[in-house]
């Protein structure tokens, strides 16, 4: 099976068209191979021709370039290698993506599409790069990957980098500062208090989630009773009671109120505030792989590569046609010669356009689906 | 700016400048009466600085008092320089720059941006600095402080007084810090000074071989490399990231160290603060939260950027938990005793 993959992968370096990352011969290099176990890093070169030929002569399996610049990329320890600077990377991964063991592999890649939409937003808006720093590509396995190419953030260390990921996860968020009491009158021993949250237009998290509150309630006020009820009653300690005032309460004067800020009035709504804040945190936070951006020194795979465990390519796509893309589509290299594999259990995917419900056992299939299967194991050729 | 206000941030510029206009020689301010009360102040700035981690107000009500503690504050660096100790300038730095950050608060926004703006660091309207120059500058190991909290828009986060002033706190004392450790001072400055940079020296050595004997036990040498650098750093009073913190805190739990020592031990870091790192300790060993953490295992100091690669023995490549390498390394101990 192995030498089917190889053989495959061979013919497509033959004539790749792979790109040469920027800074070519800064970056350090590696490999698996099909025939040889472990990693083979600490590779240089000088020349975009001499990974070519490499790429040609040995069709390795996974091939990546350091994130880093190095003085000497091809040293073999960090301390030789000379660390200059590293592009800002951001992993989205299946792995992470709540429920996506029970899903199938398209199904999966759709999941984190949407969440490579939501970490570009997150890029743009609020990091305020441009679509020139960022880069995008499918990652041939289970995910997408961003690079950001950016003066300010080569330099960066570890711990900033992390920094970076936490804003986006939103780890460490003070949801405690989204909900300001505020008192507004004193009568003797009583004081009568509102509560208060950012305007929608604040910049950072406090005005996402304030727009997210707000956005909740519009919500709701469109859902039918009974779907509303459903909803309201799935937050902890709301009962029939206090949903049912939510709903009575939530009306267009009301959201507008909200919209400035003001949860004051209904004290059904009011009691509802703290778990509806930590919900939309949860809902609007990104979840790219922390270890991986905040790591200087990372491998990553390389722009136009072969994935070993599927054979699609690492594809490049641009920031405003992320909807449009399909990497069961856009990333394939293989075309549809029929080859027959033998199955080791049923397959159900959607792949070039075209659904495949293939049995165990002996099958005909276009190369492009065997060489996915071959590659999770799941097909012998 | 008037001298009297020039006094209070002697690390500028203008300050610089004033002194050189006076046209003085190293020689005179060495040795000359007139200026042995700038003398008196820059011994009392180190000395204020080391012992009790803060810079005073000295007297700048006059302009001759004010002339003399602008003096004082290059003697200072020379005697710092030639104590020639990490730890003590990193000491001096963070005393000099906290001293400037309680003034800062209270001056105008166009003096804190020229301050920002001599020390590399952009400010645009509304106070906006660019979020990687944040980054580097905030204390972003605390809650509040972490980006996360902070309202970043199009990369820009503005900022009020208070906030840009800390700051600038930050860029100050790395400003001070790499000035003075790129310092050769003449011998003739040792000469004058030798007493005060003798004391000086013993008083590290001394604080060095306390810190020392309060791991007790926990002997340096059973440590592995990453635990140690990362102890150095924190006693060097090199600015170790949370994550760095809580690696050595727990790990230092882990191994039996009770909170009074662990404590002890991050008396060197330049913003100690007793109450505070009591806190984030018990906070780690479980005392305050409930959940007793335990240390990071290799793999993720690896992705933390804490492990010292180079620095990795044999030991380090049998284990794959920090504790490991301390288990094998006190077992080897009690088989040579």
């Amino acid at each position: 099976m192995t030498s089917f993959l190889q053989e495959r992968f061979r013919r497509y370096y033959r004539d790749a068209a792979i790109p040469a990352p920027r800074r070519f011969a800064r970056r350090e290099y590696g490999f698996v191979f099909f025939d040889q176990a472990g990693m083979t890093r600490h590779k240089g070169f000088r020349q975009h021709d001499e990974l070519l030929e490499l790429l040609r002569e040995r069709a390795p399996a996974h091939v990546y370039h350091s994130s880093a610049y190095y003085e000497t990329p091809d040293a073999s320890t960090m301390q030789e290698k000379g660390w200059m600077g590293a592009d800002l990377i951001f992993d989205l991964d299946a792995d992470h993506l709540p429920g996506a063991e029970d899903m199938r592999y398209e199904e999966m890649l759709e999941a984190v599409k949407q969440e490579l939409k939501k970490l570009v937003s997150f890029l743009t808006d609020d990091f305020g790069f441009t679509d020139q720093d960022l880069s995008l590509y499918f990652s041939g396995g289970r995910g997408y990957h961003c690079h950001v190419v950016h003066p300010e953030v080569l330099p960066l260390e570890s711990q900033a980098r992390r920094e970076i990921v936490d804003y986006i996860t939103g780890r460490g968020l003070d949801l405690d500062a989204m909900l300001r009491e505020k008192t507004i009158a004193r009568r003797g021993r009583m004081t009568q208090t509102a509560l208060e949250i950012a305007p929608p237009d604040t910049p950072g998290w406090q005005g996402k989630i304030s727009r997210d509150i707000v956005d909740f309630f519009r919500e709701l006020q469109d859902m039918d009773h009974g779907e509303a009820m459903k909803l309201l009653t799935s937050f902890d300690g709301v009962g029939e009671k206090t949903a049912t005032g939510i709903i009575e309460d939530v009306t267009d004067e009301r959201i507008e109120r909200i919209r400035r800020g003001k949860i004051d009035q209904s004290s059904f709504i009011k009691k509802v505030m703290p778990q509806l804040v930590k919900r939309c945190a949860v809902e609007l936070r990104g979840e790219p792989d922390e270890p991986v951006t905040g790591d200087v020194k990372r491998l990553i795979r390389q722009p136009g590569s072969l994935h070993g465990k599927t054979g699609l390519r690492v594809t490049s796509l641009p920031l405003d046609g992320i909807d449009d893309f399909d990497p069961l589509r856009d990333a394939v290299v293989f075309d549809d010669t029929v080859i027959e594999v033998e199955l080791q259990h049923p397959v159900e995917i959607s792949m070039m356009a075209q659904r495949f419900s293939l049995e165990k056992g002996a099958v005909e299939i276009p190369e492009y689906l065997a060489v996915l299967l071959a590659g999770r194991g799941i097909a012998d050729v | 700016m008037d001298v009297t206000q020039l006094a209070r941030y002697p690390f500028l510029d203008e300050a610089r400048q004033l002194v050189k206009e006076e046209n003085v020689r190293t020689g005179e301010i060495l040795h000359d009466p007139i200026y042995e009360r700038a003398r008196a102040l820059g011994r009392q700035r180190v000395n204020d600085a080391i012992r009790d981690g803060v810079v005073g107000d000295y007297p700048a009500a006059s302009e001759t008092d004010a002339l003399m503690n602008i003096f004082s504050y290059p003697i200072a660096r020379i005697i710092v320089a030639s104590v020639s100790s990490g730890y003590a300038t990193g000491r001096y730095a963070l005393s000099e720059a906290k001293r400037a950050y309680e003034h800062l608060q209270h001056e105008s926004e166009e003096l804190l941006m020229a301050i920002a703006d001599e020390h590399g660091l952009e400010v645009g309207d509304d106070m906006a600095i660019y979020f990687t120059d944040y980054l580097e500058h905030a204390p972003t190991w605390s809650d509040s402080w972490k980006l996360v909290n902070m309202p970043l828009s199009r990369g820009w986060i503005s900022l009020q007084k208070r906030q840009l002033a800390r700051l600038l706190q930050n860029a100050i004392q790395d400003a001070i810090y790499h000035e003075v450790r790129q310092m050769e001072p003449p011998s003739e400055v040792r000469h004058v000074f030798e007493d005060e940079v003798t004391r000086l020296r013993t008083l590290m050595e001394e604080r060095q071989m306390q810190r020392e004997a309060d791991m007790g036990e926990v002997t340096v040498a059973k440590l592995p490399p990453c635990i140690r650098q990362l102890l150095a750093a924190a006693q060097s009073g090199v600015n170790v990231p949370h994550v760095g913190r809580f690696t050595l805190v727990s790990f230092l739990h882990a191994v039996g160290m009770d909170t009074d020592d662990i404590v002890a031990l991050f008396g060197g870091s330049p913003d100690f603060s007793r109450g505070k790192t009591r806190y984030q300790i018990e906070h780690i060993t479980g005392k305050v939260s409930g959940t007793e953490y335990t240390p990071p295992s290799c793999s993720s100091i690896k992705s933390w950027g804490l492990c010292p690669v180079e620095k990795m023995d044999a030991i380090c490549k049998r284990v794959k938990h920090p504790l490991g390498y301390y288990r094998i390394k006190s077992r080897a101990r009690r088989n040579d005793d």
